[in-house]
């Protein structure tokens, strides 16, 4: 198939990509012991994009003969010269990315027996040990996208990245409702690649069960600005939404206030933060890239450093507008997706702090430890939901609060930053992230010490 | 009874048989979509793509396992079939696993085949020569205006068969405005409709949206806190509608997590609250005459006057929880009612107008709190400021309870359509 893209490649009448692109994804999911997914499905097909007078045309079809190549190329043509570009522009970055990275498992593929008796061992194992449970939801998930990119200038790629996740969820009856808690495992690799068996996570269970159990008898936090100290589980949603997004180039263009303050103390010296390739700075992220999909090889990106704002996340066009080059950040979920500026593996560095010291540094505040979703803005102000933490009282962990949301403006909240963690971590089960499209990311970070604003009744 | 365009779905079923299925069926959706994207600027892209995906479901003595293609590559489709099967085989058995036994109907069109691709490519020139006028300080981003044709096919080994086919635009603005330093947030409105939209700048309230946010430059937060009123918008009501469902759905109530699992027939809600399920509805394009086990959907009243009628409930979980098939698909309308929207901000003593939740997603309890985005403090009935740093903080099944206007202003969004609700009891705070 590359052989074919790459001839093909050659032969446009413009800049352009051409992609081959199959989604696979399986889904077990058992609530009370009732099975109410299992399956599998992929999603695939070529795909062609091509550049005409500063604006894209592209087509994509569900099948991979030499028709349908040359149908969706011609139709990207149609489609380009329909969108009119406004004015003839000046050239797109042409560095190109080879290589294939193959990810797949190298054990044994599980059988649909044994994958869904993961699920229904851990169920039987749950209910047994913790028996006064309202529900308990378990979903054994994964998904790999397989991709061979050509494009114009030369690039030529092949990839496969899998990634797998397994998510327990439990509710308990409280004084005042339901209460639930939910944690993800997992991450890079396929199934196979995991220790999901109930034997092995179970003091994973155990420790979100006796969250759980705190939380049903904790209360509301009070709403307001706070001192918090964030785990690390929290710093990868945080580098994420509160800064990630909003130095996507084309939020950028669009307005952020991230355009203003380029070169510009945004952060406590003690940020420094980036979007990187590969599997990030330690190699250890849920997600991998080395070339991405306009064909252009990942390079890290230091957006924060020492709290300084150096960088943003470019596409092809984005750095040909804003005059950067291109590190490998445009990004498509699927065959009939055109690749958008996306993050990759988004982290804080890791500082020297410890994470008793932080808390113990805290009069009055909040220790949060878990994220649900995440929201971004152009004016840098953020959010996420948090569904576990516990109030600081004295520089001791107080009584479990129930689920909040934060917010802040990053580039005022990461000027509070007193402390940050030497416990770096990538959050667990890997990112998604949603954009136009959904993308798999990798998101981590280290605890740390800042003031944000709480939401609540208390 | 629907006649299939081909034999595809029967010989899948076919298939399935001889691969040890006792019962199967399969879904398919054929999607031509055609779209648009622009800048505040220009168009920037124009993307046309073309899928088919089929999902089969098998059943093996009581167990049930799935998979799902693209395209109809023998192999694949041989892949797919014995993927299904062995995760049937490998299932856990329920009684309530089946395929369906329900009315064929007559295969049914809606909307039109085709875009007019010219058309569209005027009406979006259009809106971008006029926008420096009508908002000076706007800019767009990702930005659509699309054609999706999709056709629509179910068959089951009990001889059921549906087919339709829905053909419609839709139209979503995501835009903020700047002046100097000046930046507001991200607002961003979508919709469908049968037809072309007669104006883009009017779609689905996007012009209201665009010069609200034009007078958001200058924010500021609501001094401390209070418990006080909020008008939830139609936009806004978007966003929270789903985890109101989700509570009347048949996942939460097989979950036992439901806060409104013991409620039919009790009040949940203010007289004035009145939720219909309209999946058959001609005013949404985005509608449903089948759901996914070929089930002809029905329109009916979930919340009527306050009281709990209904829940949502699918083919599966009515025959796992022994209850009557409500709904297979979901398009939710609020009934609009008597109040203006004027009178509804002018009725406010403190409070503010809710444009957009952007925070946590709610939990089991319907407690929720988030960013009031997009939104403006009201006092002494009238709009004040916007406001910046800002959260509400609440519980939906109060907020049901304790709402005292509904607005005579719908917006329909094509696959539902919410009026303004005003009511009390929401906490709301700032730094």
């Amino acid at each position: 198939m590359l052989d074919r893209l790459v001839a093909r490649a050659a032969q446009l009448p413009a800049y352009g990509e051409l992609r081959w692109h199959a989604n696979h994804s399986s889904r077990i999911m058992m609530r009370k012991g009732v099975l109410l997914a299992n399956g599998r499905s992929r999603d695939g097909g070529v795909s062609a994009r091509l550049y005409h007078n500063g604006a894209f045309g592209f087509a994509a079809a569900p099948a991979d003969d030499e028709a349908t190549l040359a149908a969706v190329i011609a139709a990207a043509k149609d489609n380009a010269e329909f969108a009119g570009g406004a004015a003839a522009t000046g050239p797109l970055s042409s560095a190109t990315g080879s290589g294939t990275y193959d990810y797949r498992s190298e054990r044994p593929p599980l059988s649909a027996e044994e994958r869904v008796d993961i699920v229904r061992r851990l169920d039987e194992a749950i209910r047994a040990r913790y028996p006064g449970l309202v529900n308990v939801d378990i979903a054994l998930s994964s998904h790999a996208s397989e991709k061979i990119l050509a494009n114009s200038d030369g690039a030529a790629t092949c990839s496969f990245v899998p990634r797998a996740a397994l998510v327990v969820s439990m509710s308990v009856a409280a004084n005042d409702g339901i209460v639930e808690l939910y944690d993800i495992l997992g991450g890079f690799g396929e199934i196979e690649d995991q220790s999901f068996d109930a034997e092995t996570i179970a003091p994973w269970l155990e420790e979100l069960h006796e969250h759980l159990r705190r939380k049903a008898e904790g209360g509301q936090c009070e709403a307001g600005d706070h001192d918090v100290v964030l785990d690390s589980a929290l710093a990868g949603i945080l580098a994420h939404e509160a800064i990630g997004h909003t130095c996507e180039a084309d939020l950028v263009l669009a307005g952020s206030v991230a355009g203003d303050n380029l070169g510009r103390q945004v952060a406590s010296e003690k940020i420094t933060l980036g979007d990187y390739g590969g599997r990030g700075p330690d190699g250890k992220s849920s997600f991998a890239i080395h070339v991405d999909d306009e064909g252009t090889p990942c390079r890290d990106v230091a957006i924060i450093e020492n709290g300084v704002l150096k960088n943003f996340l470019h596409d092809k066009r984005t750095a040909q507008m804003l005059g950067a080059e291109p590190a490998g950040n445009a990004r498509a979920f699927s065959f009939q997706d055109e690749p958008l500026v996306r993050m990759r593996n988004t982290c804080i560095l890791p500082g020297a702090d410890k994470l008793a010291d932080m808390i113990g540094a805290i009069e009055r505040g909040y220790y949060l430890k878990r994220s649900t979703n995440g929201q971004a803005d152009a004016t840098s102000e953020f959010m996420f939901g948090v569904n576990c933490g516990y109030e600081i009282r004295d520089g001791k962990l107080g009584r479990a609060i129930r689920d909040t949301t934060i917010s802040g403006v990053a580039f005022d909240m990461l000027k509070s930053v007193t402390h940050v963690g030497d416990d770096f971590r990538w959050a667990a089960g890997g990112g998604w992230c949603g954009k136009k499209q959904m993308i798999a990311v990798g998101m981590g970070g280290p605890s740390i010490k800042c003031r944000v604003t709480l939401g609540g009744r208390g | 009874m629907s006649a299939l365009s081909d034999d595809f779905l029967d010989s899948i079923l076919a298939r399935a048989k001889d691969a040890g299925a006792t019962a199967a069926q399969a879904l398919t959706h054929r999607t031509r979509y055609f779209e648009i994207e622009f800048d505040h600027r220009s168009v920037d892209l124009v993307r046309s793509t073309d899928n088919e995906t089929t999902t089969i479901t098998l059943f093996r003595d009581g167990k049930r396992g799935g998979a799902t293609l693209n395209g109809r590559r023998p192999e694949d489709v041989e892949a797919a079939i014995a993927a299904a099967a062995t995760a049937a085989a490998a299932g856990v058995a329920d009684p309530a696993n089946d395929i369906a036994d329900a009315p064929s109907l007559p295969a049914s069109d809606h909307g039109p085949a085709a875009p007019d691709r010219a058309a569209m490519r005027g009406q979006v020139d259009e809106f971008l020569a006029s926008l420096p006028a009508r908002h000076p300080l706007l800019r767009l981003r990702d930005s659509l205006y699309t054609f999706t044709d999709q056709e629509t096919e179910f068959a089951n080994s009990r001889g059921l068969r549906q087919r339709e086919r829905r053909g419609r635009h839709g139209f979503r603005a995501m835009f903020m405005a700047k002046d100097g330093a000046l930046t507001t947030s991200f607002n961003a409105v979508g919709a469908s409709a049968f037809s072309p939209f007669a104006s883009l700048q009017e779609a689905a309230g996007v012009g209201r949206l665009m010069a609200e946010c034009e007078r958001s430059l200058e924010r500021r937060p609501v001094a401390g806190k209070f418990v006080g009123e909020v008008i939830v918008t139609p936009h806004c009501l978007m966003g929270l509608m789903p985890s109101i469902a989700n509570a009347l759905a048949g996942p939460a109530l097989l979950a036992g997590s439901s806060p409104y699992k013991d409620k039919r027939g009790e009040r949940i809600a203010s007289p004035l609250f009145s939720l219909d399920n309209a999946p058959r509805s001609e005013d949404f394009s985005a509608g449903a005459d089948f759901d996914e086990f070929g089930v002809p959907t029905r329109d009916l009243p979930i919340i009527e006057d306050g009281v709990l009628k209904d829940f949502l409930i699918g083919y599966f979980f009515a025959r796992k929880l022994g209850m009557s098939q409500t709904a297979g698909a979901r398009n939710s309308r609020v009934r609009g009612g008597e109040t203006s929207l004027a009178d509804m901000i002018a009725g406010v003593k403190r409070g503010i107008l809710f444009s957009r939740f952007s925070g946590g997603a709610p939990n089991d309890n319907l407690d929720f709190s988030g960013i009031a985005k997009n939104s403006f403090y009201i006092e002494d009935g009238e709009v004040r400021h916007a406001l910046n740093e800002t959260m509400v903080s609440g519980n939906f099944q109060q907020l049901l309870q304790d709402i005292h206007a509904v607005s005579k202003e719908v917006v329909n969004f094509g696959d539902c359509a919410y009026p303004f609700i005003a009511a009390s009891g929401v906490t709301i705070s700032s730094k």
